[in-house]
């Protein structure tokens, strides 16, 4: 046999798709797939949420609660009771026992959690103005409640966590990879439950204090100082400035009157000072901090 | 700008780490492989074979072993697309080049050392990967394959 030394060009052995579009097919099938699993997932919690009874929410709150920290606050249960003395008749409400608790994070913030706990941070009372706002922060969770959302948000994360889990195991790539597709989408999830919390706290605001006084302020206030302090509430929330303009349309369609607003209890103010902007209060020392 | 890049700090690592993995792995590969042509091509007059030799009495002056070995590294965005291949199933497309230009790599460093030493062929041609990438595949490991050729040079009796 005879030897022929001949180059051969090309190669079989290598593909020729660009990795570029590879990367382009890969990436949006599993795309598709984390999509059509988030919607399997809403649709499925949302069922599971409307079966899930009050009692069954307030033991899971219990579980919750007790890593939290939390200390019952009087002042705040104040602000609190004219709210529920004036919910409607037929609210699914009226079967929680409500708690209001304060607790110490700089973040501006408030929680609605399982078993109707509501959590406000330190960061939101320090910077509050009025009494009225805060009862609106209050009112807003209280929304939350009366749709839910609190537990549809614990139910998606506890499925998409335990999927990425299964499917991947614990510590692989492909589920931080998942996670990180999830994160993106998540941040938009919560943003219509968060007007339709507005609105609802909005009209029991306006029950319970008889005038809408106040109740963009808070909002107004966040907008101001918007970027720096408050990436949480930017990220899962509407943008302030929208939350105040609709506030507003709101306030104007129903004819709501805005009546001037009850500074903020010295008792809420004693544990959590508040700057020079109260009248009257201009220097309170930091108590307990 | 800088405070999205902050705000999302693993998102970024990940996005930059993947710009760098297919720049600088596209850059290093079109080199290589155009080394690895040029060298083939110089080379291709050295046969090599992987049958067993049979020589005539008298007709082989001396032979002796030669070997070649080559480590290629992965690149992050290599690894994301094999990583997404995982879930799908499908040819590994990324890995592909790794594997060519490992075993050709090899091979040509086998042959430019007969050729050093005068030999006119190489028989006896095997390839192997070698495992000290063996827990490449691990998390925070590096990922690389390694190719070993060696093969047996042999030099003629020719006047």
């Amino acid at each position: 046999m005879k030897f022929t030394p001949k180059h051969i060009d090309g190669n079989v052995n290598v593909s020729k798709t660009h990795p570029l579009a590879e990367l382009g097919w890969l990436a949006g099938g599993l795309m598709l797939l984390v999509l059509i699993f988030c919607l399997l997932l809403s649709v499925s919690t949302d069922i599971a949420v409307a079966k899930t009874p009050v009692s069954a929410e307030v033991w899971l709150g219990e579980h919750f609660i007790g890593r939290m920290d939390a200390l019952e606050n009087e002042p705040l249960q104040r602000l609190l009771q004219p709210l529920l003395d004036n919910l409607p008749a037929d609210s699914p409400l009226h079967e929680y026992h409500f708690t209001a608790q304060v607790v110490e994070n700089e973040q501006i913030n408030a929680l609605a959690l399982p078993g109707g706990h509501i959590v406000v941070f330190s960061g939101l009372l320090e910077q509050a103005e009025s009494e009225n706002e805060v009862a609106m922060v209050l009112a807003h969770e209280l929304g939350h409640f009366a749709h839910r959302d609190h537990l549809r948000r614990l139910g998606r994360g506890l499925g998409l966590t335990v999927a990425a889990f299964l499917l991947f195991g614990q510590d692989s790539a492909a589920s931080d990879l998942a996670s990180k597709f999830f994160l993106v989408s998540e941040s938009h999830y919560s943003r219509e439950q968060e007007s339709a919390a507005d609105r609802f706290g909005l009209e029991l605001l306006v029950a319970g204090y008889g005038h809408a006084g106040g109740a963009t302020d808070f909002f107004a206030r966040v907008g101001q100082d918007a970027g720096s302090r408050i990436p949480y509430l930017l990220a899962s929330h509407p943008h302030p400035d929208d939350r105040v303009r609709e506030l507003q349309g709101l306030i104007a369609a129903n004819g709501y009157r805005v009546d001037a607003v009850i500074p903020l209890g010295k008792d809420l103010q004693e544990k959590f000072p508040v700057g020079e902007e109260c009248p009257g209060e201009e220097s309170k020392p930091a108590v307990d901090k | 700008m800088l405070e999205t890049i902050l705000n999302y700090s693993d998102l970024s690592i990940f996005l930059g780490l993947m710009v760098i993995g297919y720049t600088c792995g596209t850059i290093a590969e079109k080199r290589h492989y155009k080394s690895i042509i040029k060298r083939e091509k110089e080379l291709v007059k050295l046969m090599v074979v992987n049958a067993e030799g049979r020589f005539a009495e008298g007709a082989v002056r001396t032979s002796f072993l030669v070997n070649g070995s080559t480590v290629v590294s992965n690149d992050y965005f290599k690894r994301l697309l094999a990583i997404l291949r995982n879930i799908f199933g499908g040819r590994v497309k990324a890995y592909e080049s790794l594997i060519d230009r490992a075993r050709r790599e090899a091979i040509l460093r086998m042959k430019e050392e007969a050729r050093s030493k005068g030999a006119h062929m190489i028989v006896n041609l095997r390839l192997e990967t070698s495992t000290i990438g063996r827990s490449a595949n691990k998390k925070k490991q590096i990922g690389s394959i390694e190719t070993l050729a060696y093969g047996t040079a042999v030099v003629m009796n020719r006047p």
